[in-house]
């Protein structure tokens, strides 16, 4: 596999080291959740690691009689659907502006990733005085809004990305057959979009699900899951908000994984460009 | 190797008012919700508790700026920036070697395993895997117990958990993504061709790397930095959860003086923040044109 790699051959131990620092990132990244997760299995009260043959899932099935998860869940879905829902046709929106841009592009491309450098602290502050002034009460209403300021830069950025392997050839191509711009648009550019627009969407509902520091300022009485969780993780960590967390983070995982992959499945059947060119 | 994309002539010259009708909803967004606000608390910030209201009124103070560094609030600040600079370093560390394996010593298929498994964990809830150190670096944690099991020590290592290492752990492990995927695109920047002209010349892997792919990647390095350092300084959760008693941040600084209601000062907290961010991001946008790493995301 490394005959593809662009350094190959003798490294003088420099592979060994690198790939040790690799496989040591990887393991501060995955390895706490992982115990997590096998912890979470355990049926007891008290925390550990139990033989594989103990196993349960008792803990999971408890999380369906807690009924203020459920009313977290309902807060969360609400807000992370009208975000991911916003974010992904103004983030391909965004994307076409920077595509046809001749210039200014490289400034309104640092505008519209801005957002992702400012502490959700503060922008949550700053915009639930903002909503106060407009009279805007606290609800999933204006969670949402702060969450698509926060889901923006990664849902353009997603598009942008496909828009790359949209040759503008073809739109050319349709153009000259007479097709008008919008024709185009929707017959040439949206079909090959549309992968990285499920992406994009999937991408921004998860960020949303998952955003706490914006939230908290921004939340009316009804909380979101990382709002209860995080109350849950400080009163007395009972067995089942391992289980909740294991359930959370495998869901996340599993629904990214699919993504990429659809992702990358989709940029190695499109035609390249120019020989060797890597997007991504 | 960067494709020149250029303006989507393709699109004709009609695009042009249509460029900047596409543009209309993100900026919106960007103005409505980014840009008013912060400049709303920015002015506010020079404006004075109203004790009758519990709100603020309009006479133009400087007091807030003046109470910035009191009651130990420089303490929080230097506390904070300190630990988000240990942060980065650290990141940044495991990074260049680990996007080195990503961007050079990897092919495709490989290369692209390996980018979506250091990015995924970003799209999973930050405040579980913050919460997963504690199993971790707790008292009867995965470190303590073997630590204990192993004959190393006897009673378990106090200072693992709540405690500025646990913050430091915590926060490496959620975004050290930040500092990887900037270096990423840097590396996918390279000709191949340099770096293939230099072992044929004989450069061993080590020489090719300190006069060659390091000098040329510094601007992915100087980002992933930044990035990392930027969302250590604004983060709460990795100190609330794994942080000792008493431990701040910025952040939970600014939540305690909205407790107290004291509008102007938290205002003001933020607006010294948001404007320290932004002049440091300048500046290095400015030096390194951190702008052009997209550039090899072909877009």
């Amino acid at each position: 596999m490394s005959s593809d790699a662009i350094v190959t051959g003798r490294t003088s131990g420099g592979r060994l080291l690198f790939t040790t620092i690799t496989a040591l990132s990887l393991a501060i990244m995955y390895a706490p959740v992982l115990y997590l997760l096998l912890a979470s299995l355990n049926p007891d009260e008290q925390l550990g690691l139990v033989p594989p043959s103990r196993y349960s899932l008792k803990w999971y099935f408890a999380l369906l009689d807690d009924g203020r998860l459920a009313g977290a869940l309902k807060e969360s879905a609400l807000v992370g659907l009208a975000t991911a829902a916003l974010a992904a046709p103004i983030g391909l929106s965004a994307a076409l502006a920077y595509r046809a841009m001749t210039r200014l592009r490289g400034v309104f491309l640092l505008v519209i990733l801005s957002a992702m450098f400012v502490p959700g602290t503060i922008e949550g502050l700053g915009l639930s005085t903002a909503l106060r002034v407009v009279g805007l009460a606290p609800s999933w209403v204006t969670i949402a809004i702060g969450h698509l300021l926060w889901t923006l830069p990664f849902a353009a950025m997603v598009s942008l990305i496909g828009l790359s392997a949209v040759r503008p050839s073809t739109i050319a191509a349709a153009r000259d057959l007479g097709a008008g711009p919008i024709r185009a648009f929707v017959d040439i550019t949206l079909p090959l979009m549309r992968t990285n627009l499920i992406s994009s969407f999937v991408f921004a509902f998860l960020l949303s699900l998952n955003e706490q520091a914006r939230a908290y300022y921004l939340a009316g009485r009804q909380n979101t899951l990382p709002l209860y969780m995080f109350g849950a993780m400080n009163s007395g960590a009972s067995p089942t908000i391992y289980a909740f967390s294991g359930a959370i983070i495998v869901i996340s995982v599993a629904v990214v994984a699919l993504v990429f992959a659809a992702l990358v499945g989709q940029q190695s059947r499109r035609p390249r460009q120019a020989p060797g060119e890597t997007s991504y | 190797m960067p494709r020149e994309p250029g303006p989507d002539e393709s699109a004709g010259a009609g695009l042009r008012p249509a460029g900047f009708l596409l543009a209309l909803p993100s900026l919106a967004v960007f103005v409505g919700v980014g840009f008013i606000p912060l400049a709303l608390i920015a002015t506010w910030s020079f404006w004075s508790f109203d004790p009758d209201t519990y709100w603020i009124k309009p006479a133009w103070s400087f007091a807030s700026y003046a109470a910035l560094l009191d009651n130990g609030r420089a303490t929080v600040f230097l506390r904070t920036a300190g630990l988000a600079a240990l942060t980065a370093t650290a990141s940044t560390l495991l990074a260049v070697p680990a996007a080195a394996v990503v961007g050079l010593l990897s092919g495709p298929r490989r290369a692209a395993l390996l980018l979506a498994l250091f990015t995924i964990p970003f799209f999973t809830s930050g405040l579980v895997r913050a919460f997963a150190w504690r199993l971790v670096l707790g008292r009867q944690g995965v470190i303590n117990n073997a630590l204990m099991s192993l004959g190393i020590v006897e009673t378990p290592v106090e200072w693992l958990l709540f405690s500025d290492f646990a913050v430091l752990m915590g926060m490496v492990a959620a975004y050290l993504p930040f500092a990887i995927v900037p270096i990423v695109l840097a590396f996918a920047r390279i000709e191949h061709s340099v770096i293939r002209a230099s072992q044929d010349l004989g450069a061993g892997f080590w020489t090719v790397l300190a006069t060659i792919v390091l000098p040329l990647v510094l601007p992915g390095i100087v980002a992933g930095f930044l990035f990392v350092f930027v969302a250590a300084v604004g983060t709460s959760m990795e100190v609330q959860l794994l942080g000792g008693a008493g431990a701040s941040s910025i952040s939970i600084m600014i939540d305690d003086v909205l407790r107290v209601v004291n509008f102007p000062l938290a205002f003001a907290i933020a607006t010294v923040v948001v404007t320290v961010l932004t002049v440091l991001i300048i500046i290095a946008n400015r030096a390194l044109r951190l702008s052009r790493l997209f550039e090899s995301l072909g877009i």
